[in-house]
């Protein structure tokens, strides 16, 4: 990513800088892990700055990650403008119906605008929040490993807030099983 | 994979893939006084969406609207008809101002994804092209910059 690209997604973004700025200032590990690799405290670290983020949702409540701590969560970064993260949803839909009573708790974050969101969440019956950080929230999965900054980007956090599994590309559903059903046994 | 998520030893299963400078090369050349040229080489396996390009021309030069070729159609079901680009994509943006030997600033925005199942956020370019004098011929290609990201 060029420093033009940085710098035109900021100017346009900017409006967000506020809760952006908080989170990259508190994802600085993902610097440090960019260049030398995560340690077990960096995990932690930036585990704690991901349950740390705080953005609007659709309707433009400000919401904390944390809020869902103790419970299994898998944040996927997505967009509308992005097929391959259109295309996954359904199955993360599916899994939110039939495994959030044990604890499973999706929450997108999206890259686009709030009007787009909530149209297309309208549209796919979107049945866990997701929260909108424009193109800027890009910047905070790049903290957490996605050094491309592309989308489908998606997180799974155990329910004592460590990173367990980080995926850019679509997520499949078995894949998304093998890694959860363990975590939710274990609650 | 990613350099953290390898180190760090969690698993993850990406695709290999590359930043969008690389897959969407993008360079320009001045054919003459009049006409800007830009182009995107699309590596295979990749695609750029056509309404997804703009182009600005740093002085004003008055530059009018890019001659965008066609694409392949698709049907997207949240936005209706959009079309792709794969290969090469040579656009003509004219110009109405531009003096032979003046030096211009070509930024190229541009938005893709790769048949991997990713999609990379808008990504500029830029470069910067020389005027050719009149009825010299068409100047230089130059091509963009492949620096690596910030955090390499």
């Amino acid at each position: 990513m060029s420093e033009h690209t940085l710098s035109w997604l900021r100017g346009r973004w900017g409006r967000w800088g506020l809760f952006l700025a908080a989170a990259v200032v508190a994802l600085a590990v993902g610097l440090h892990v960019a260049r030398h690799g995560w340690s077990w405290d960096d995990n932690r670290k930036a585990s704690a700055a991901l349950l740390a983020v705080q953005l609007p949702d659709a309707s433009g409540q400000v919401q904390r990650l944390d809020q869902w701590r103790g419970r299994v969560l898998v944040v996927n970064f997505w967009a509308t403008w992005c097929v391959p993260c259109r295309e996954e949803m359904p199955q993360f839909i599916r899994a939110q119906a039939e495994d959030g009573g044990k604890g499973l708790q999706f929450v997108g974050i999206a890259v686009d605008s709030a009007d787009k969101v909530q149209k297309f969440s309208k549209d796919i019956g979107l049945n866990y929040p997701t929260l909108v950080g424009g193109l800027g929230a890009i910047e905070l999965s790049r903290d957490l490993g996605n050094r491309l900054m592309a989308l489908p980007f998606t997180i799974v956090v155990d329910r004592d807030g460590r990173v367990v599994h980080t995926q850019l590309g679509p997520l499949k559903p078995d894949k998304l099983h093998a890694i959860v059903d363990p975590l939710l046994a274990a609650g | 994979m990613t350099a953290a998520a390898a180190a760090a030893g969690l698993p993850s299963g990406e695709p290999k893939l590359l930043p969008p400078e690389e897959v969407f090369r993008f360079s320009a050349r001045v054919l003459d006084p009049r006409t800007l040229e830009a182009r995107f080489e699309v590596m295979e396996g990749y695609y750029l969406y056509r309404d997804k390009l703009a182009f600005t021309v740093q002085p004003d030069v008055g530059a009018g609207k890019p001659e965008l070729p066609q694409g392949q159609r698709h049907h997207d079901e949240f936005f209706g008809d959009v079309e792709t680009y794969r290969g090469r994509v040579v656009v003509k943006v004219p110009l109405a101002a531009a003096r032979p030997g003046q030096q211009l600033t070509v930024r190229a925005e541009s938005q893709g994804c790769a048949d991997a199942g990713i999609c990379y956020p808008p990504t500029v370019q830029e470069v910067k092209v020389k005027v050719p004098a009149a009825g010299a011929g068409p100047g230089p290609v130059v091509d963009a910059p492949r620096k690596k990201g910030l955090f390499d």
